[in-house]
């Protein structure tokens, strides 16, 4: 064979002389620089069936009967580009999907997807389809399409922004600063609704959703966040029927006492439901009484509970409060950036008293002040099961600051106390800082003899 | 997110780099790393486990523990750095809402003022309007209506400010909202840079950390190793100096070896010549041996093989036999089994005989249970049939008597011519046999030792006198013997007495209990009569004295016992030999219990023989008769007539027979003359007869012929 290549190399060069002569590579035998160069020209047969398996492959996929080592060939080969619906229950290879998530996104970070480029792929792309739906314009065929090649890989829907019904496109692109009455008058701004699809995901465990629009900016408008009471229902009911989901995320949604309420009544008894995040909403008393309700032990699996950035008061603390008096599950609560004040504040930690099952409370920027700190003194010298207490951005002053030193003193378990921009006193911080890295040393000691 | 990076931009060459080798490097220190790292933590917490105990702490260790303190710090530090952002934020945020609510409040306030104070002045225009149609004056009224519209215009102009206001503040919180959006992407920014400067801080402090702890291990493996090097050092020195003095002792002690091996070396040679020769010597002597042995071996081996030859012989012949042998055995186990057979046939056969025998026996028991009871019969029958005899006998006796006392009479008075006195015979008056004395003539053992026991002399005479007379020498002889023979044997048989009757006894007096004693001792020797305790006496005083008097024995053995007929005669010639065993001196006491086993061996057989006589004694009611009297009284009634008499009797029958034989001589011829006269005349009448008869004519030849020839 190569000798025949290289006559054959001979002969042309000496055949054509003339037009080789202008590219010099041509004329030369052998191309030391060019590492690809090969005199072997005739591909084998094997390489050339896979390259038209591969050039084929949208239109007829040949790849279960192929040997491993082919298979893995054509599948490198491949285009990302090819219809979804001939590769989504057809190849199973990692690197596909890793190339098909790398042409399609720049970052991609697949330990976040539990090492499942597939599962990223698949996610994302419903995640897009759903991000880009806007009611009554766009086809529900691509979704419906989408859906069951989806369906089996997708554990997660993390969705960003849902896009509003429009009357016109025009007005929906170039949103005008001064026409923020227009949207409020739009008799129906209902979203895409979540029923037909969430039946069709088995696997969904976690759902995080925002009703509003991403990066607005400028164009803002309040019709663009509008969670309306259809809304909420309708995402409630298919919530409730999606016994799997384990984690529900809905923020940013202006989520207010009433819808709160729906959804709660929808929630109460969910079978594995572990994570509840109504962060950056608008939930007031009467909607964190509503959680109290979710928190009392009606929910069995409920583990973390995130209501920060609302607007719950005094009474709203007192019923999340009564809630953990009962409840012996709860692990973590985000109350930050809420309004309980001194009143909510004490109501909490007192109950921290009795309940040793909470190990993370946040009450960060909650307007309270040292009379809480005086009680959470106490907690922490008798509570064994906090870990985590986040303070920041409380004024509770000096004096809360000595109190909270003495109570942590002869505690043993808390490893992070937050005192940023609680004007605590830089010498009772340092003091506390030193107890808890004791803490941490302590509990890295048990985890360590744990491990072993 | 900040240990994930940690762990990417750890190494020096960049795993984005575009230099493949370079990627490959950092690849490869990635990974060496990252098991680096996991060595250290198992390491480094395995230490601290360990060393805060032993505080001795290895330097790497060290550095690894601070390193990691100061990873820590500087991780919650930057954490606090990107954080501190958000808490600004939420801190603002919060006043920020304060003031939006302190603010709301307000403007709701003057928001109701407002309303207030229009809706009051619309309150007064509206009056107004009553007021107005009141007027009917057009000046009036229009100048009511400019009134009213400036009253309109002023709260217009009212709401327009609050409008206005409002408007204000909306468009300074759009201000504010744009401001908020630029400090939020300021803030985002900030954040942004701040995680970038942490991580970069952080790799590179990591890197730091990690250079110092390689450099802290790299320190202490130089200072283990050189303090191992010491160490080795030490112990090969050590080990050098002590290889030079094994050495130093090795060849003093090879020295001193070769010294002792050179002495050894020399007396051996000598030894070894001295023993060389003797066993030259010996070696000659033994070969001399071996050829006699040689030469007994091939004896040997001849004998043997010839023996050899013959045991092969034997051999063959054993096998011959062994072979006919077990022809024999089978032979004989099949006779054996034949016999067996037989056997059982045989056992057969005699158990029936044997049932056959023992019906016959029952056959003759029942039988014998007849005779005995016709025995019985009969035995009645013949005592009456003998005193029936008896009494037939002495009547005819005593008429004999009586004709011979008449006779005699007659004789006395007729023939002799002389006096006759009747004798005295006094049996005659007697009827019936001689009554039998019912009491038995022999007292009991134990009372005949009572008396011997209880007797002094005159004892003995009274004693000699009560009993029968042929008793009495006999009693006599051995009395003193016999006492002292009792007294003995009550000693020294003590133990055929029984116990219970001995712890009866002791409160008793010596005579009494000796003589108790002595009737258990009687009762266990089955000795019931005075005969026998003389016998035993008389046993005993022969053993007392030597076998020789053999002859006294057995006939001292011999009394009037009834049992012994043939003793009875020689009693008569034991008295005189018996008076002389009567010496006192006795056998020794230890020979006693001998010869009381040989009398209890001879005594056995006639306590054996008794209960048969006894049987036959009561059968017969005759037991106790004693024939010998009937002799003497039949003899006497023999002898009623006396020798002289007879004597003279004889001579008158001799005289008488003489006498009557002549006569009778006469009188037989007479009457063998009478005969033969009737003879004679028979024959003459028969001749008669014969020669008459007609037989004669019709014989050829007559007996009448013959006769006649003879006659002839």
């Amino acid at each position: 064979m190569v000798v025949t290549d290289l006559r054959s190399n001979i002969l042309k060069a000496s055949q054509v002389p003339q037009p080789t002569s202008t590219d010099p590579k041509a004329m030369r035998r052998i191309i030391a620089e060019d590492p690809d160069w090969s005199l072997a020209t005739v591909p084998l047969l094997k390489d050339l069936s896979t390259n038209h398996i591969v050039q084929n492959f949208e239109n007829n996929p040949i790849l279960k009967g192929l040997p491993p080592k082919d298979k893995l060939n054509v599948l490198e080969k491949i285009d990302t580009q090819i219809p979804l619906c001939v590769t989504s229950h057809l190849v199973d290879d990692e690197s596909y999907w890793k190339r098909c998530c790398k042409s399609k996104w720049q970052i991609c970070d697949v330990s976040t997807y539990g090492g499942s480029w597939k599962r990223m792929f698949f996610e994302r792309h419903l995640e897009t389809l759903l991000e880009n739906f806007i009611p009554e314009q766009t086809n529900e065929a691509t979704i419906e399409e989408a859906i069951p090649l989806c369906a089996r890989y997708v554990k997660r829907l993390n969705i960003k922004q849902l896009l509003p019904p429009v009357k016109d496109a025009a007005k929906e692109d170039t949103i005008s600063d001064l026409g923020s009455d227009a949207g409020s008058e739009a008799p129906s701004m209902d979203h895409f609704e979540f029923g037909t699809v969430m039946e069709k995901l088995p696997h969904l465990e976690e759902f995080r959703i925002t009703y509003g629009v991403r990066d607005c900016g400028m164009n803002f408008e309040w019709s663009l966040f509008q969670f309306t009471q259809r809304d909420c229902l309708l995402l409630a009911k298919s919530i409730k029927s999606c016994k799997q989901l384990k984690c529900i995320c809905i923020h940013k949604s202006k989520v207010d006492d009433s819808k709160v309420r729906v959804l709660v009544s929808h929630f109460l008894d969910h079978p594995s439901l572990t994570e509840v995040d109504f962060s950056h909403n608008c939930i007031g008393d009467r909607g964190a009484r509503a959680m109290a309700k979710l928190i009392n032990n009606k929910c069995p699996n409920l583990r973390k509970v995130n209501l920060c950035d609302n607007v719950i008061r005094g009474e709203g603390a007192k019923a999340i409060a009564f809630a953990l008096t009962k409840n012996t599950k709860l692990q973590e609560l985000n109350l930050r950036l809420n309004r309980m004040g001194d009143e909510g504040g004490q109501a909490i930690c007192k109950v921290l008293l009795k309940n040793n099952t909470l190990k993370s409370i946040n009450l960060a920027s909650n307007d309270m002040t040292e009379p809480t700190a005086a009680v959470l003194s106490q907690v922490l010298q008798t509570n064994t099961g906090l870990t985590s207490v986040n303070l920041s951005g409380n004024r509770i002053g000096i004096d809360g600051g000595k109190q909270l030193q003495e109570g942590i003193e002869s505690n043993k378990t808390v490893v992070e106390l937050d005192l940023r921009l609680t004007e605590a006193g830089q010498e009772s911080e340092y003091c506390i800082n030193q107890v808890l890295r004791d803490n941490q040393e302590h509990a890295r000691e048990i985890q360590e003899s744990h491990t072993k | 997110m900040l240990h994930g990076s940690d762990d990417e931009d750890d190494a020096g060459p960049s795993v984005e780099s575009a230099d493949p080798e370079e990627r490959i490097q950092a690849r490869r220190l990635r990974i060496q790393k990252r098991i680096e790292q996991q060595k250290r933590e198992a390491m480094g917490e395995d230490a601290v486990a360990k060393k805060e105990t032993s505080d001795e702490m290895g330097k790497g260790k060290q550095q690894v523990e601070e390193s990691r303190n100061r990873l820590q710090k500087l991780k919650s530090d930057g954490m606090e750095l990107v954080t501190n952002v958000r808490v600004a934020c939420d801190a603002r945020e919060m006043q920020h809402r304060l003031q939006d609510a302190e603010s709301k409040h307000t403007r709701i306030e003057r928001l109701d003022a407002e309303a207030k104070t229009s809706s009051e002045k619309f309150e007064e225009i509206s009056r107004r309007w009553s007021a107005a149609k009141m007027k009917e004056v057009p000046h009036d009224l229009h100048e009511m209506l400019l009134e009213q519209t400036k009253g309109c215009d002023t709260v217009i102009d009212e709401k327009n400010k609050l409008i206005n206001e409002l408007q204000l503040e909306l468009k300074q919180k759009d201000d504010e909202y744009v401001k908020d959006l630029k400090k939020q992407s300021e803030d985002v920014d900030l954040m942004i840079e701040r995680m970038e400067e942490q991580v970069k801080n952080l790799t590179k402090s990591y890197r730091d950390e990690l250079l110092q702890i390689e450099e802290s291990f790299i320190e202490e493996r130089g200072q283990a190793m050189e303090n191992n090097k010491n160490k080795w050092e030490g112990t090969m020195g050590q080990r050098g100096e002590r290889e030079e003095e094994y050495l130093k002792s090795r060849f003093k002690r090879v020295d001193d070896h070769e010294l002792q091996l050179d002495t050894l070396r020399t007396n051996d040679t000598e030894e070894y010549n001295m023993v060389k020769i003797k066993l030259e010597t010996d070696v000659q002597i033994l070969e001399q041996q071996l050829q006699q042995m040689k030469a007994t071996y091939q004896l040997n081996q001849e004998k043997l093989e010839y023996n050899f030859q013959v045991l092969k012989k034997r051999d063959e012949e054993n096998t011959i036999t062994k072979s006919q042998q077990k022809r024999k055995i089978t032979r004989l186990q099949d006779t054996l089994n034949s016999l067996r057979l037989k056997l059982a046939k045989q056992e057969k056969h005699f158990k029936e005989e044997n049932q056959n025998l023992v019906d016959e026996y029952k056959r003759i028991a029942d039988q014998h249970k007849e005779l005995y009871k016709k025995m019985r019969h009969f035995s009645a029958n013949d005592w009456k049939k003998f005193q029936d005899i008896w009494k037939m006998n002495e009547d005819e006796v005593r008429s004999l008597v009586d004709n011979v006392l008449k006779a005699d009479e007659t004789i006395h008075l007729q023939q002799l011519g002389l006096p006759w006195n009747v004798p005295d015979m006094p049996f005659l008056k007697s009827h019936g046999p001689l009554e039998v004395q019912t009491s038995d003539p022999r007292p009991t053992a134990t009372s005949f030792a009572k008396e011997i026991l209880a007797a002094n002399e005159k004892a003995q005479k009274k004693s000699s006198d009560d009993l029968e007379v042929i008793e009495k020498p006999e009693s006599r002889l051995s009395l003193g013997a016999v006492k002292k023979l009792l007294e003995v044997l009550c000693d020294e048989a003590g133990f055929l007495v029984e116990e219970k009757l001995n712890k009866l006894l002791q409160p008793l007096q010596s005579d009494e209990r000796s003589l108790i004693k002595l009737d258990a001792i009687f009762k266990a020797l089955n000795i019931e009569t005075e005969d026998d305790v003389t016998k035993l006496s008389n046993f005993f005083s022969q053993h007392g004295k030597l076998v020789s008097k053999a002859d006294a024995t057995s006939e001292e053995e011999s009394d009037n016992t009834t049992e012994d007929a043939e003793v009875l005669r020689i009693s008569a010639d034991a008295e005189g030999s018996s008076t002389s065993t009567e010496p006192e001196d006795f056998m020794h006491p230890n020979e006693i219990l001998d010869v009381l086993k040989n009398f209890v061996q001879e005594h056995i057989k006639p306590a054996k023989e008794k209960p048969k006589s006894s049987v036959m004694d009561t059968l017969s009611g005759t037991a106790n008769r004693d024939p010998s009297l009937d002799a003497a009284h039949w003899e006497l009634m023999a002898n009623v007539i006396d020798s002289n008499k007879l004597k003279m009797w004889d001579a008158l029958s001799n005289a008488l027979t003489k006498y009557h034989n002549v006569l009778t001589e006469r009188a037989n011829r007479i009457q063998e003359t009478d005969s033969l006269r009737q003879q004679n005349a028979e024959l003459r009448m028969l001749l008669h007869q014969y020669i008459s008869s007609k037989v004669n004519q019709e014989l050829e030849i007559p007996p009448t012929r013959i006769l006649q020839l003879e006659y002839s």
